[in-house]
């Protein structure tokens, strides 16, 4: 028990730092390895581990297979208009249940919050039935719209302009700036860790979202990454393609590893943020 | 006092919902007629991309000869199908034909999903297709289209395995099947079986059901009577599922770790097959491009056999199903009457080369029997293979697995059925006094018992 | 100012109409819609007002369903043996990383969370590789200990753990980071004051470090238990629900129910009940929270 306390011996602390690192990272390295493989390779047994010839063969193979060039550009499309709607309406509301009194306020931010314990399979059947009757099935909008009212976006920026002193609105307000002014010009500004930390989080929750894109999205054209990469797995038939599946993968995770690594300090600093003073 | 602000919320709140149960309730709008007189049609099937491209050259041949007609196509996986049918014939601009697995005729037909095929279509189809694949076609007495694969299930089994084991044909009857299969078992230090006799498939319906049935009806069998009750208590399917029982249970010559499909319906059970680890296994037709793929050289030493006959029954009879490619019933009378045009050419000869269809060489490419009888006789050669030939023969006695209402989740009430037995949670009569009961509830909604 | 409060009251509605409209018309409408289709037999393809009323047939049908029960309670070992496991490993491993002098330790939490960011598709696809039997790298490390190959997705016995370790192996990290900011926020001196009263670093963890985490925990085992709870993904793209519906869960089953079977009437029921689980859960647990904080 004491190896994990405090000021344990060094030695100690390097081998558990390696035992967790080796568990962390193996599967992206035999993800990574495997998409090297020659599909002759991949077959063999026992397993390689490392890819004794390393050729670029399921890469080339993956983008004829998927149109996973497209799914990226309707997954950047999607994910991007859907932050940005979360951001906007998150902000807004978020404003007026911080600074604004209104009679029934608290019942109604009671509700929006008590919302965020809805999970999506819950509005999964008639959302469907919604969209398929409005048309809007293999549409961008139905992939956008259900997503942009967020309950957990406007708890975050209720919290955050709250500790905005009540002053600096005020003030703006003498100076003659409308309420569209102080929001926009005046609050917002301020927020820019919550716009990171909601930002962030609200990309990576959209981008990694399945049971509703595989529930509204029939034609491959509209795939997102995550149904590109689905359909990998369906299209595939046998072991001899478990390269190009993971070469599929490495391509489907890529954006969202480089983007966690770009901003990882956001990342953890969000984590705590929303565990922990949230 | 009612502050306004909370009011003009209120109202927004309640116009949204307004809207919203009106959009739900309304009727889906009409396609709209292109105004140029050109009919936009297309075809949803589950094809992978090399079957999409031979029939995407077929298209380009037609819309030549038909400058009117625009013809569209498109693919989604097999676990997909269904549900983008059922969904995208509610929209507008679903899919015209679609491509689909017989047993969902029921359903789609009195749903009004897909149309009955026009009285001339009907006649080409009965006078091209042998009568059992026109009956697949049927619903309440009508044809809904034209009939494309035919798949049916036989026994494969690895040569190489059984010559190692001293085994010089395939068991034709239960005795040699158990005693073979004991032969072909091989254990390791600790007891596990590392080279199975005898395989089944898991974790999915058609792969549990399909082959039990095979055996069923080679018992004597059947899966449902003529007023469509389950016959899960029979005495063919207590064998069977009895047999399956013993071969994991007593004999320890199947093994259910061995057994998995994935979502594609390939996975575990085909590489254990594909690898030399399960000496025999009941498996349709289709799979031979997989396996192919899998086994390279070794792939001549599959070997296929009739499905072995049980002590009550008088012959093989193994199962089979079709694909049938249907008409949308939402769709516009000229998309229809385009449609309908288009499938009798492309199942034609007129649309192919040889004497075959179009659509015979596209699914002759994935090694899929076609049914019509004249692409039967142009790919006679392909049907003569070591592989397929004793699946096209037992095809002559072959059952169609039955089409009925809630087909779906009929196949996986009985998978659930035999799975419980295969991995010991229940005794065999335990399990299908429960399938028996399970089916009989599903059936009964639809047929009123 | 009279003009200034009209202009906030107008602003009410335009700021809090798309956040709040969008909330109303995507989640509770559509939780009102679920409710009333549960009480109705409804294959999606009539008119949703032309659906025949049956009262409580669907609950009664899917609590007589022994696939349906079969999912419910793997649904809730799955999330009771997430809790069990993760939140434990979750304290180790952020109290170890918090406090070791050891260099890197920063490098390895990036690692650590890392999995949590990407898609659990992709998890579930490689993991699906990893477990192979046959092709897998898993039955090799077993190997090297003289333990017998495991059929891991393809054993009753086996699969939903495989599920569950695929599960941790995900979102560990995240957890792990909530629990080093939890970490952040203790004041040093109360270590300081515990040695100079002579405590060990045993004591002082167990009656300082836990105590105080006591708000990150209970976060902690909310989000955890909600998430669980909802697990689909790697059923869908792994085991269907098999072998034998041992790895069957209540998300799934719905979907099937739903999409493939077009039983609409159960499947809104099947949605409910799970709803409920978690809404009881959830409450109790904000209770924690509550006199926690």
């Amino acid at each position: 028990m004491s190896l994990i306390l405090r000021g344990s011996k060094r030695s100690w602390a390097y081998i558990w730092l390696g035992v967790i690192t080796v568990i962390s990272v193996f599967p992206f390295y035999w993800m990574v390895s495997s998409s090297l493989k020659t599909s002759k390779e991949i077959m063999a047994l026992p397993p390689h581990w490392w890819a004794t010839h390393p050729s670029l063969q399921a890469y080339s193979t993956v983008f004829h297979v998927v149109a996973f060039a497209r799914a990226i550009g309707n997954s950047f499309v999607v994910t991007g208009t859907a932050t940005l709607g979360i951001l906007v309406t998150s902000i807004m509301a978020g404003y007026v249940f911080a600074k604004y009194r209104f009679r029934g306020k608290e019942t109604l931010f009671t509700a929006v919050l008590a919302t965020m314990m809805v999970p999506s399979f819950v509005t999964l059947v008639p959302l469907y039935y919604f969209f398929n009757r409005l048309n809007l099935i293999d549409n961008y909008a139905a992939l956008i719209l259900p997503n942009i009212g967020n309950a957990f976006g406007i708890f975050l920026m209720r919290q955050f302009i709250a500790g905005i002193p009540q002053e600096l609105i005020e003030a703006a307000r003498i100076d003659g700036a409308s309420e569209w002014t102080v929001l926009w010009r005046v609050i917002t500004p301020l927020l820019g860790p919550a716009i990171a930390t909601l930002g962030l989080f609200a990309f990576v929750f959209q981008w990694n979202r399945f049971l509703w894109p595989l529930t509204v999205v029939n034609t491959p054209n509209m795939y997102t990454v995550v149904l590109a990469l689905n359909s990998l797995e369906s299209y595939t038939s046998s072991v001899k393609f478990a390269n190009v599946v993971m070469a599929g993968a490495v391509v489907g995770i890529l954006p969202s590893v480089l983007l966690f690594v770009w901003l990882q300090k956001y990342f953890i600093r969000g984590v705590a943020m929303t565990g922990i003073k949230g | 006092m009612v502050n306004k602000a909370q009011r003009a919320t209120v109202s927004l709140l309640a116009a949204a919902m307004g809207t919203a149960v009106l959009a739900g309730c309304g009727a889906a709008p009409n396609s709209t007629p292109s105004a140029s007189g050109k009919v936009s049609i297309s075809y949803l099937t589950l094809w992978p991309a090399p079957q999409v491209a031979m029939f995407q050259q077929a298209i380009n041949k037609y819309e030549k000869s038909h400058p009117n007609v625009s013809i569209t196509v498109r693919s989604v996986p097999f676990g997909n199908l269904l549900s983008t049918i059922t969904t995208d014939s509610l929209s507008s601009n679903g899919p015209t034909m679609f491509d689909i697995y017989d047993l969902w005729l029921p359903s789609l037909a009195k749903d009004g999903i897909v149309a009955p095929a026009p009285g001339s279509y009907a006649a080409d189809i009965s006078s091209h297709y042998a009568s059992n694949i026109v009956s697949s076609t049927d619903y309440s007495g009508k044809s809904y289209g034209y009939p494309n694969e035919v798949d049916d299930y036989a026994l494969n089994y690895n040569k190489a395995l059984f010559r190692a084991a001293g085994i010089s044909s395939p068991p034709s009857t239960w005795p040699q099947l158990i005693a073979d299969a004991r032969a072909l078992t091989k254990y390791n230090a600790s007891g596990q079986i590392v080279q199975q006799g005898f395989g089944v498939i898991t974790s999915w319906n058609s792969g549990v059901v399909h082959p039990w049935l095979a055996m069923v009806q080679s018992d004597g069998g059947q899966l449902l009577n003529k007023q469509h009750q389950p016959l899960l208590t029979s005495h063919a399917a207590e064998a069977v599922t009895n047999l399956y029982s013993q071969l994991i249970n007593q004999y320890k010559v199947t093994s259910t770790a061995m057994s998995i499909a994935n979502a594609s319906t390939t996975g575990p059970y085909l590489d254990n097959f594909a690898t030399g680890k399960t000496g025999m296994i009941i498996m349709a037709d289709w799979w031979e491009s997989a396996l192919e793929s899998s086994m390279g050289s070794n792939f001549s030493n599959v070997g296929v056999a009739p499905i072995p006959v049980g002590p009550n029954g008088t012959g093989s009879h193994t199962v089979y199903y079709s694909w049938v490619s249907t008409v949308n019933a939402h769709a516009s009378t000229a998309q229809q009457q385009a449609a309908w045009a288009f499938l009798r050419w492309v199942n034609s000869p007129a649309s192919g080369s040889n004497g075959s269809s179009a659509m015979g060489n596209i699914l002759s490419s994935e090694g899929i029997m076609p049914s019509r009888t004249s692409d039967i006789a142009a790919h006679q050669a392909q049907l003569n293979t070591p592989f397929m030939k004793p699946y096209v023969q037992a095809l002559k006695t072959a059952y169609p697995f039955p089409v009925v209402f809630g087909g779906d989740q009929l196949t996986t009430d009985i998978q659930n059925t035999i799975e419980s037995v295969e991995y010991g949670q229940s005794s065999p009569s335990a399990a299908l006094n429960q399938g028996q009961q399970t089916v009989s509830q599903l059936l009964s909604q639809y047929y009123g018992h | 100012m009279k003009n200034r409060l009209a202009d906030t009251r107008v602003f009410t509605g335009i700021y809090l109409g798309p956040g709040v409209g969008l909330i109303a018309l995507f989640v509770v409408v559509p939780i009102l819609l679920t409710a009333w289709v549960s009480f109705h037999s409804w294959n999606m393809l009539t008119p949703f007002a032309t659906m025949p009323y049956v009262g409580l047939q669907n609950y009664r049908q899917i609590f007589g369903d022994p696939v349906f029960l079969a999912a419910l309670r793997n649904t809730i070992v799955y999330s009771v043996a997430s809790v069990a496991i993760e939140l434990p490993l979750a304290l180790l491993i952020g109290i170890f990383l918090f406090n070791t002098k050891a260099r890197g330790s920063h490098w390895v939490r990036t690692a650590l969370f890392l999995p949590y960011v990407i898609p659990n598709v992709a998890v579930a696809i490689v993991w699906g590789y990893l477990y192979s039997p046959i092709y897998g790298p898993f039955n090799i490390v077993l190997s090297w200990f003289h333990i017998p190959a495991q059929p891991w997705l393809g054993s009753v016995h086996e699969a939903l753990m495989s599920l569950i370790i695929l599960n941790l192996w995900q979102t560990v990290g995240y957890y792990t980071v909530i629990v080093i900011a939890g970490l952040t926020e203790i004041p040093q001196d109360y270590y300081e004051a515990a040695s100079i009263d002579g405590a060990t670093k045993w004591q002082a963890t167990r009656h300082i470090t836990l105590p105080l985490l006591r708000r990150a925990v209970t976060f902690i085992v909310i989000i955890l238990t909600i998430n669980s709870l909802q697990v689909f993904a790697p059923v869908y793209i792994l085991t269907q629900g098999g072998p034998a519906n041992s790895t069957n869960v209540v998300v799934y089953d719905m979907y099937r129910t739903a999409f493939n079977f077009l039983n609409m009437g159960q499947a809104s029921a099947m949605v409910f009940v799970l709803f409920l689980v978690i809404l009881v859960l959830a409450v109790v647990e904000l209770r924690l929270l509550a006199r926690a904080s």
